[in-house]
């Protein structure tokens, strides 16, 4: 995997390209990019069948380890990989320890190995299952091993001991990559830990850059689900930019997490590259279409067009009932293109049906992916400024909006 | 005034069995035109588990229901006939059929009391009483729109005997004609009367008699899925297809298990539904040649074959029965990846059949799906013997 920086907006938002990913090598890949959020492989409510009459899908497909950890002995047992395996091989998979859209249970991680949770419970992986694990998946580029159970409330001492074990499962990980023939087209990212500690975060970003890694993933503020789109990365903002300047610029950053506009743009000003799609999943669940406004270079969709303010409309709301209108009469996604009505999808709200997860889904991935090319447009144009104040707009509503 | 009214429906017979009763028709329909014999999946309230209807349309299917007790409620009349009835809210461009409501009405609500003006029932929104008289379910079907209709009828369980099923006989006759005055759109909208008259063949015949002297398009068979012996069941069928015209398509209420399907298409049915298929998938259960498989179960975790080799469905072009062991009943994709397969496979099963029927082989037909089915050879004696009676002797 290579990288480059094409150049650096305001105070760090970068524009980059990953080229020579994986195991197609051909592929490139444009950053601030946002990877296609997955539950166990397939997008969450969509068939391929229904990916298929979509468009923006990103190329990369985010597969947790969690969903998985279950059945990696029949992707090993299938050997083509879990991209073939779970039909999405037109896509290149990333591999995460944790879905970020559920939280990590704390405390049960141990100098041996972490734990992660999938549908049938626990399971804890030492660097042996680990490996074992992504030769089956063949990712074309995978998480290592990380201790990210760390918070807020979590102690310096703590904070150290997860930056130590991450590096120790690192280089184990790193030895056994070099190693292994089925991960030699895999490129692996080091993960910086060190909770709210500066000092423990620039020792793991020193540490893990020298590393033979191929990126970095930053995480270990919040312990992932619903819980983290409460995070605030402004306030860690400082954390961040320590630990950014102690990295190389030519290798991609990703940060995991449940991501509102307004906090995907302060971390790509801080220079993140990449990111997750699970904002727009939970948003689904809970029966919401994303509505905000991503133009910044003419007068943004006013609200008495819209009909609401904040980031989202509540598609639950009675006020829907009998509103005969599409989600956005200026969407182009299929549910809205297809007309399918603020009403209907109500209906459906109201009466448990799959088919509001399905047509939400659709909108609400078409919405993140379109906001994720207005970002790489607008720095593009030197206009990111302009997109950033046009979010903050939309922003002070919800607040104005809950007070 | 009959003979100059416009009809919501015309059938057409494209093709007869020359052993069975079976036959292959075109329905034409407002909406769109319907070859027979047909499955329509069951899309209760207004969607049908997952699927966009685009990928109905992928699947080719051509006519789906919707359940009027259901939308009755929700998002009620008032708002279906607001978006311009229920195929444009639910954005279904080809054929919908209802039922009248009665059927639920009696299944689920524990309170539900059947008097001549109409069935009293207790409403589920706040307790008050309510009565879903024949107007009633029409008024409602209207607002929904389906090209075709059904007339409430008085529903008895299949094993109560006696003077009460009579009773129901008579009344569903007298309600068909207030439910046929009530029809405010005759000519989009067409009504089957049902042919009632529980297991007893007097009153069903005495029942279907009476309904086709009525000035209706087609006709449907009721109350028999209700878990009566099957001895019974084919009997009653083909003494209800001996007396209903042969130039109009007759519907068998809630009949859709694949092995009923061949032997009441025999039998000379024309139309079917069934929510097994659909309902099923969400659990795991696929539909396959020879029978169903449980997709959740450890034997496919390492079965790297589609569901069906020969099913031409997005499911079983992409995905095969190792992955879809992961998902099934934990993600909601699975039960929308099976659904399609389930329904393409009831849709594929009548196409096998109607082009078997036109090819004069349908005995042969019936044969293979028999053996394919019970390959021990163990066929339920009342397939055999119902099939004896249209002229089809199964071979061991
Ligand atoms: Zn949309
Ligand atoms: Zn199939």
């Amino acid at each position: 995997m290579k990288f480059s920086v094409l150049c650096v907006r305001g105070h760090g938002a970068r524009l980059g390209r990953l080229s020579s990913v994986g195991h197609q090598g051909s592929k490139m890949l444009d950053t601030p990019m946002c990877m296609l959020y997955t539950r166990g492989g397939s997008a969450p409510y969509l068939g391929l069948d229904m990916l298929r009459k979509m468009e923006n899908i990103p190329p990369v497909a985010h597969i947790a380890l969690s969903h998985l950890s279950d059945h990696y002995e029949a992707v090993q047992a299938f050997q083509e990989g879990v991209a073939k395996f779970t039909a999405l091989k037109d896509h290149l998979v990333f591999t995460s320890l944790h879905d970020p859209a559920v939280e990590v249970h704390s405390g049960f991680n141990e100098k041996s190995g972490i734990a992660i949770w999938g549908k049938g419970g626990k399971t804890k992986i030492d660097v042996d299952l680990f490996i074992k694990m992504q030769e089956a998946l063949l990712p074309d580029w995978y998480q290592a091993l990380s201790d990210g159970d760390t918070s807020k409330d979590t102690s310096r001492k703590r904070a150290g001991k997860s930056v130590q074990r991450t590096l120790t499962f690192l280089d184990q990980i790193v030895e056994r990559h070099s190693q292994s023939e089925r991960l030699k087209n895999s490129a692996l990212f080091g993960v910086i830990e060190g909770g709210y500690s500066e000092k423990d975060r620039e020792h793991s970003a020193k540490e893990t850059s020298a590393r033979p890694v191929s990126g970095f993933i930053i995480e270990g503020f919040h312990n992932m689900g619903p819980k983290s789109e409460q995070f605030r990365i402004s306030d860690v903002s400082a954390i961040i930019q320590k630990t950014l300047n102690c990295l190389p610029e030519d290798k991609p950053r990703l940060m995991h997490g449940v991501w509102p506009p307004d906090q995907v743009l302060e971390a790509v000003e801080l220079g993140i590259d990449i990111f997750d799609s699970s904002y727009p999943y939970l948003v689904t669940e809970r029966g919401a279409a994303l509505t905000f406004s991503h133009q910044y270079s003419m007068n943004s969709v006013s609200d008495s067009e819209i009909g609401h303010t904040g980031f989202e409309m509540d598609l639950k709301d009675k006020r829907y009932f009998d509103d005969l209108t599409p989600i956005s009469a200026h969407c182009t996604c299929y549910t809205c293109h297809k007309k399918f009505t603020r009403a209907y999808i109500n209906h459906l709200l109201n009466t448990s049906e799959i088919l509001a997860g399905v047509l939400l889904m659709i909108h609400n991935f078409h919405h993140y992916f379109q906001f994720f090319k207005s970002i790489h447009s607008a720095l593009e144009e030197n206009k990111f400024e302009e997109l950033k104040e046009a979010i903050q707009q939309q922003k002070t509503s919800v607040i104005s909006k809950d007070t | 005034m009959a003979a100059s009214r416009t009809h919501a429906l015309t059938f057409k017979i494209i093709a007869e069995c020359k052993t069975t009763k079976a036959r292959v028709g075109k329905i034409n329909l407002p909406h769109y035109h319907v070859d027979t014999p047909v499955f329509m999946p069951v899309g209760t309230q207004g969607t049908l588990k997952g699927l966009v209807p685009e990928q109905l349309v992928d699947l080719d299917c051509k006519i789906m229901l919707g359940n009027t007790y259901h939308l009755g409620h929700r998002p009620g009349p008032e708002l279906l006939e607001k978006a311009g009835g229920l195929h444009k809210f639910m954005n279904w461009d080809r054929c919908l059929l209802t039922d009248s409501g009665g059927f639920q009405m009696v299944s689920l609500l524990k309170l539900a009391e059947i008097k001549e003006e109409g069935v009293k029932f207790q409403s589920p929104h706040d307790g008050s009483e309510m009565m879903l008289t024949p107007e009633k379910s029409i008024e409602i079907q209207n607002s929904i729109g389906a090209d075709i209709m059904m007339q409430l009828d008085d529903v008895v369980h299949s094993s109560t005997t006696g003077t009460r099923v009579e009773e129901a006989m008579h009344r569903t006759i007298r309600w068909v004609d207030r439910c046929l005055a009530a029809n405010k759109h005759p000519e989009k909208q067409c009504l089957f009367p049902i042919v009632q008259g529980g297991l007893d063949p007097d009153l069903r015949k005495k029942c279907a008699e009476e309904l086709i002297r009525r000035d209706v398009d087609g006709y449907a068979i009721g109350g028999l899925s209700g878990g009566e012996e099957k001895s019974h069941f084919w009997r009653m069928v083909t003494l209800s297809t001996d007396i209903l015209p042969k130039d109009k398509p007759r519907y068998l209420m809630g009949v859709g298990f694949a092995l009923d399907l061949v032997v009441c298409v025999a039998l000379g049915c024309d139309m079917f539904d069934c929510v097994f298929p659909t309902r099923t998938a969400r659990f795991g259960t696929a539909l396959v040649p020879g029978g169903q498989i449980n997709l959740k179960n450890k034997m496919f975790a390492q079965d790297f074959r589609p569901i069906d080799e020969n099913c031409n469905c997005s499911t079983c072009r992409d995905y095969t029965r190792a992955y879809l062991h992961t998902i099934v009943t934990n993600e909601a994709v699975a039960s929308s990846l099976v659904t399609v397969h389930n329904v393409a496979y009831q849709l594929n099963l009548m196409t096998s059949m109607q082009k078997s029927i036109v090819d004069n082989r349908f005995p042969e037909f019936i044969q293979n799906f028999f053996e394919e089915m019970c390959p021990e050879g163990d066929f339920p004696e009342w397939a055999v013997e119902a099939l004896k009676s249209v002229n089809v002797r199964l071979t061991e």
